[in-house]
């Protein structure tokens, strides 16, 4: 295998590439230059699908396939890009916008030719005030420049890019969630059918791609498919940003090839794990996927592998290293906090149960849990998410998972530590026990006086 | 022709139907227990009470069915379409479902005004489970007043947005919002700008659990000892259908009643809180003869023998009589008025009463693109009007009166000047409004020698008439109103006639000598669609349940009669 040649972050150690000038001169704007001039819409769609290149965002779905969705007779189509990017620990799509912009924006103005997407909305975060004043700049550039506007490179294409400030909320990175909170409406996902490539924003068909993913195109437009496919592991290809942080030495953002291990980032990259202690798990990519037992480490860190772990994916590759003085209670305490802020409120066993679930973790975690508790949140997890089907969008897979991952991997030290860590002050009362298990909340052998049925023996019988 | 198959069972959907599961199991008698669907407002399935396993049955037979659950709410049914509605994994979803919605929700039933008619009550009954796991401590939220009318207590909510829908889909006024997120969302209004459209009332009816609560009819009854009369609101001429529901002797509110040709699942607050005027302490009471400038309450037996004589003596004096017929009157008792004032003298002349008009018609046209977004083809949304025209049956007076005259009816305001002229006046009055006739139009009408007045209020006119005779309210009488579409409707009587009164329909049977009271309105209906063209589709007096068009053919409705009303089936089921 030849020697791995970072493409995405190759500008990065570059401070004068926020200019246009400085990136055209580096090559930029030839593979958009190429494209829209040389290549049909279709033939772009044809070379992304043939890369098999696949969402970035978390999912992983084809971007190709994603792309060809977009019904043959529409008339506008409108270009999404989600770098909402709220998933706990992620920060790639910051680096991209941060330290490349234009690199970003060819990536859009192809997506948007393959699409025929004349107007194309880039989502950020909140958060990301540096980012966004950095992309509206390098977008005024590269409009002065010609990149951007009526009749790009002479082609008859034409394409505007605004940005929109989100406004601070998770689950606004969900793509139809994405879409309402563009449209001016609360955040809440939308039911599908119909997708947003039937009909999306101000319900047109639309495409939702995230930032890392549109920085690909323009390389595979470049380099070619077969370049693509040249980098990854099985049905995972191409370079990768992955971020490693949490006990680590050194918190960084890495370009490798798709399918490199935890121990790989972890020795490699991030220098070990900090203050000499020893891993003892880690989560592989955003809160929502799950936990990486140290014994785990080793398996390759792509859309497929991962899964087998019992993980729900690759997600945003945000790998967080937790170190041996780390208790799993903490780690459930902190992701059902997110979860039970995050959730939007929307489908029942979502909004219940992420404060549910959060409630009883917590009360775990102050020395009042019950073993049964344990049975309780497994029963919850199971129930909740569109893996049974009993939501909207798939952020209570993501409360849920830590949650079943943690149960399944770590149960022994959550027992221990429910027995070894009991507080009175927090303990639940007898009653409450007992009507929670379907007992009488009184003692045997009590009366009790019961309106219009009189003295009656205990309820229990 | 299309087939669904639902629990194992195969079912013939009906031509040109667009249903939804929920819709077209309920069509075969099965329930899929909902909350936040409703079939007049977009699908948003976010209740997941609706969860059932969907499949699809394919040309060979074959049945593949989804991995998943799904919400039968956002699931159109088409030919080949597989609902499994009873299956253990169903059921246990739906049980789970019940005990998230309440871990967060108040056992406060005792107190609560929804109870007996509660979504929450109901479905935990048939779908929930006895026990309950949850010992974590409860998030309490305020109770807020939304409008003058409603009080929201958020604690009770269960985030089906109905009411949110409901403000933004069908009056475009968008009053109610969401705040906060996750188990902390609340329904809200923004500051000082309260639940005030004319159709606000509708939210209170949209919520399935005491969240959103009407405070006219707060803590005064218990639902359950409620008898509901379905009747049909005499505000306007729209003509919506409602339930007049009754406990001792009072009407104690107004709820929507479905029709998809007339008021879809709403009705305006006008409407909803003009059951009042049938609880009024002041209704004219009694039969009353006006004696050396005084009038007399005379026994009922004595009153109409007297009216007889005096009318007879005048009548073969060859004197001419005017009759004015409130447009208040139902389509029979206008009939069977103009048919005695007929058979009294060929010197009549008939006039249509008062029709007070305020301001202009106010549609509310919702329209399918402002909904959430979704395959929503199931979904017909209708426009609701409130009519300018303050009176329920102004069409079906005046269709009896231009048949039994022969031409239009004379209006009020000439028939007025003509009262001058005229030595009879008969006014047969029922608007519930006691400003119906102003003391100048009653001076006008005094002219006349001889006024004799039928009416359930004290008016101007019953001041100075000289035969006062009082007659059934609004709420006392039943019969038909023809709408200003020129539907027929049916309406039930909500109370029982006040003590000493009778119904004009008695009354002119017992004037005409040619019948025996207790008259039945539908008797009346059938001798007058015999005898009036215009009436010929209400043969025999029936009258179908959302009414009949008399001029036309009505479109058909696919989804029409699906009510939302969750002890429907529950009490079926018990």
């Amino acid at each position: 295998m030849a020697a791995f040649e970072p493409v995405l972050s190759r500008n990065w150690n570059n401070p004068d590439i926020l200019s246009v000038m400085t990136y055209e001169s580096m090559g930029g704007y030839a593979a958009s230059r190429k494209a829209l001039t040389t290549m049909s819409p279709d033939n772009v769609v044809d070379l992304v699908k043939a890369s098999e290149l696949r969402g970035r965002g978390g999912a992983g779905f084809p971007t190709g396939l994603k792309w060809s969705f977009l019904p043959k007779d529409r008339k506008e189509t409108f270009m999404c890009i989600n770098g909402d990017e709220s998933e706990p620990a992620t920060f790639n799509n910051r680096y991209l916008v941060e330290k490349d912009p234009h690199q970003f924006i060819e990536g859009i103005l192809i997506g948007c030719f393959a699409t025929k997407a004349n107007t194309a909305y880039v989502y950020l975060r909140f958060e990301y005030i540096k980012a966004i004043h950095i992309l509206e700049k390098a977008i005024a550039e590269a409009r002065a420049a010609g990149h951007l506007g009526k009749n790009i490179y002479g082609s008859g294409f034409d394409l505007e890019i605004w940005c929109h400030r989100g406004a601070g909320a998770y689950i606004c990175g969900e793509e139809t969630g994405l879409i309402e909170s563009l449209e001016g409406k609360r955040g809440w996902p939308r039911i599908k059918p119909p997708f947003p490539a039937i009909e999306g924003a101000f319900r047109k068909p639309t495409v939702v791609n995230n930032i890392e993913t549109l920085a690909c195109v323009p390389h595979i437009v470049e380099r070619g498919a077969d370049w693509f496919k040249s980098m990854g592991t099985p049905k995972s290809y191409g370079p990768k940003l992955y971020t490693i942080s949490g006990h680590v030495n050194k918190q960084v953002c890495v370009e490798l090839p798709m399918g490199v291990t935890t121990n790989q980032l972890l020795e490699d990259h991030a220098g070990g794990v900090w203050k000499g202690r020893k891993a003892k798990a880690a989560v592989p990519g955003g809160i929502s996927m799950g936990i990486l037992k140290k014994e785990e480490f080793d398996i390759p860190l792509d859309f497929e592998e991962i899964r087998k772990t019992g993980c729900l994916g690759l997600g945003t590759a945000a790998v967080t290293i937790m170190d041996d003085q780390t208790r799993i209670i903490d780690y459930l305490y902190n992701t059902t906090r997110f979860f039970a802020h995050e959730s939007c409120g929307q489908c029942t066993p979502c909004r219940e149960g992420t404060g549910w679930l959060y409630k009883t973790v917590k009360r775990i975690r102050s020395g009042g849990g019950r073993i049964e508790d344990l049975d309780l949140m497994s029963h919850l997890a199971n129930n909740m998410g569109i893996t049974p089907g009993t939501t909207i969008c798939g952020l209570a897979d993501g409360a849920a998972w830590p949650i079943k991952n943690a149960l399944a991997k770590y149960r022994d030290e959550l027992e221990d530590f429910i027995k070894h860590n009991q507080n009175p002050a927090y303990k639940i009362t007898a009653g409450q026990d007992a009507i929670s298990k379907g007992q009488s909340p009184l003692p045997t052998n009590t009366s009790m006086f019961v309106p219009g049925i009189g003295l009656a023996k205990s309820l229990s019988n | 022709m299309a087939t669904i198959i639902i629990d194992g069972q195969n079912y013939e959907l009906p031509e040109g139907a667009k249903f939804n599961a929920i819709q077209a199991a309920r069509h075969f008698g099965i329930e899929i227990p909902y909350y936040c669907w409703h079939p007049a407002l977009s699908v948003v399935a976010n209740c997941r009470m609706c969860e059932i396993e969907v499949g699809t049955q394919d040309a060979t037979g074959e049945i593949k069915m989804l991995p998943r659950l799904t919400p039968g709410c956002q699931t159109p049914v088409r030919d080949g379409t597989v609902l499994v509605t009873d299956s253990s994994k169903v059921l246990e979803h739906r049980k789970n479902i019940m005990e998230l919605l309440l871990i967060n929700h108040p056992l406060d039933c005792p107190v609560c005004d929804q109870a007996g008619e509660c979504g929450l009550q109901d479905y935990s009954y048939s779908h929930g489970r006895a026990e309950h796991r949850f010992v974590e401590e409860r998030n309490v939220k305020p109770k807020k007043d939304v409008s003058d009318l409603i009080v929201l207590n958020t604690d009770r909510c269960i985030m089906c947005t109905r009411c949110v829908r409901f403000t933004r889909e069908i009056t475009g006024t968008a009053e109610l919002q969401i705040m906060r997120r996750g188990d902390h969302g609340e329904i809200a209004i923004f500051p000082d700008q309260p639940l005030d459209n004319p159709l606000a009332g509708n939210v209170v009816d949209l919520c399935p659990v005491g969240a959103l609560l009407d405070k006219d009819f707060l803590h005064n009854q218990r639902v359950w000892f409620l008898s509901k009369h379905d009747t049909v609101c005499t505000g306007c001429s729209t003509g919506c259908n409602i339930s007049s529901e009754e406990n001792a002797g009072k009407v104690w509110r107004h709820k929507p009643r479905h029709n998809p040709y007339v008021n879809d699942y709403w009705i305006c607050d006008e409407g909803r809180y003009g059951y009042k005027a049938a609880n009024a302490p002041d209704l004219l009471a009694g039969n009353f003869i006006l004696d050396a400038g005084d009038h007399h309450g005379v026994a009922t037996d004595r009153f109409f023998k007297r009216l007889n004589e005096d009318l007879t003596h005048r009548i073969l004096d060859k004197q001419a009589v005017l009759a004015i017929f409130s447009p208040f009157l139902s389509v029979e008792e206008a009939y069977a008025a103009a048919t005695w004032v007929k058979h009294l003298t060929n010197r009549s002349t008939l006039a249509m009463g008062p029709v007070p008009v305020v301001g202009q018609d106010q549609t509310f046209a919702p329209d399918k693109m402002t909904g959430r977004s979704g395959d929503t083809s199931f979904l017909m949304p209708r426009p609701f009007t409130i009519s300018a025209e303050k009176v329920p049956n102004k069409a079906g007076v005046s269709l009896v009166l231009n048949q039994l005259q022969g031409s239009e009816p004379l209006n009020f305001d000439d028939a007025l000047k003509q009262a001058e002229s005229t030595p009879i006046v008969i006014v047969f009055g029922g608007s519930p409004n006691s400003d119906w006739i102003t003391v100048d139009q009653a001076a006008l009408l005094r002219k006349a020698e001889r006024v004799i007045l039928f009416d359930s209020t004290i008016n101007a006119l019953a001041d100075t008439a000289d035969y006062v005779a009082a007659i059934a309210s609004f709420a006392e009488k039943a019969g038909s109103y023809v709408n200003r579409d020129h539907r027929l409707q049916h309406f039930e009587a909500a109370l029982p006639t006040r003590e000493g009164v009778w119904t004009l329909l008695d009354i002119l049977a017992i004037l005409s000598g040619n019948g025996r009271a207790p008259i039945q309105s539908r008797s009346i209906l059938a001798e007058a669609a015999a005898k009036i063209p215009a009436l010929s589709k209400a043969k025999d007096g029936a009258v179908p349940e959302f009414g009949v068009n008399l001029t036309g053919k009505d479109a058909p409705i696919p989804d029409a009669g699906f009510k939302d009303d969750w002890t429907l089936a529950n009490l079926a089921q018990i």
